[in-house]
């Protein structure tokens, strides 16, 4: 089985969330939410949908088959964009 | 204050309702089951093989039943398998008590194969074998308490051991 890639720490970051409210909101132990994290446990489809509806987006924005870019390149293409299109 | 309240004080002053309740962090407990299968079986073998020498037997008792007492505590302070006072088990826990307790039930099953067909040659006078009662109700909670083992360590391997979290 292929790697499940996510941003969850990104978005909680982000929000300013913890750990401890993200999984009472979806229903899950705290470590649980560690474990998802760190790509250790790949969640069900239905938590999976759970922690996008908690934030607010779609499912593909926090879990990818393939690694999501850096903040950084994020940045630095927007940059890019930005002067191309000014 | 009557008595009840008072053994109720007792038991949140000695902290033991963390442990009835099963209010502490679950932890991982990657190498102390083996420790306690030792201790099981080399106090199973020093009570079997005690004779009429008490002294020897109580010895092998004292390994084997705090052992036994040990796999029980394993048991509830290890990888949670049981819906406790923090909550019910989420999907990931779940799944972890699925496979560690699928594989515990292989494990222990090709074992007592593999004692069925040893008991079935232990008639030879040079094998030992089980020899009265005392012997085969020590061998019945001996699995039992292997049972209880297989999993909480088997579930300590599944999971990858969990990280201090400030935020926690």
């Amino acid at each position: 089985m292929g790697i499940l890639y996510n941003r969850i720490a990104v978005f909680r970051a982000e929000r300013g969330v913890t750990r401890r409210e993200l999984a009472e909101a979806v229903g899950v132990n705290n470590q649980t939410i560690g474990y998802l994290e760190r790509g250790d446990y790949k969640p069900s489809l239905e938590l999976a949908m759970k922690i996008a509806a908690f934030f607010g987006v779609p499912i593909e924005l926090l879990f990818s088959f393939r690694p999501f870019e850096s903040v950084a390149d994020t940045m630095r293409r927007a940059a890019a964009a930005g002067e191309r299109n000014p | 204050m009557s008595l009840l309240e008072r053994m109720d004080r007792l038991v949140y002053a000695t902290r033991i309702d963390r442990l009835i309740f099963m209010k502490s962090e679950p932890r991982s407990y990657r190498w102390t089951p083996l420790l306690v299968i030792a201790a099981l079986v080399a106090g199973y073998g020093i009570m079997a093989n005690a004779g009429r020498a008490i002294p020897d037997y109580f010895v092998g008792w004292f390994f084997f039943y705090g052992a036994f007492l040990a796999a029980g505590f394993l048991r509830a302070l290890g990888p949670r398998f049981t819906a406790t006072a923090t909550g019910p088990l989420d999907e990931r826990e779940l799944m972890v008590k699925s496979q560690a307790h699928a594989i515990a039930g292989i494990v222990l099953g090709v074992v007592m194969m593999l004692g069925c067909f040893y008991m079935a040659a232990a008639g030879a006078p040079f094998l030992w074998h089980p020899q009265g009662p005392l012997d085969w109700i020590n061998l019945g909670f001996g699995v039992q308490a292997v049972s209880l083992l297989l999993p909480t360590w088997i579930a300590s391997w599944i999971e990858s051991p969990r990280e201090a979290d400030a935020e926690d």
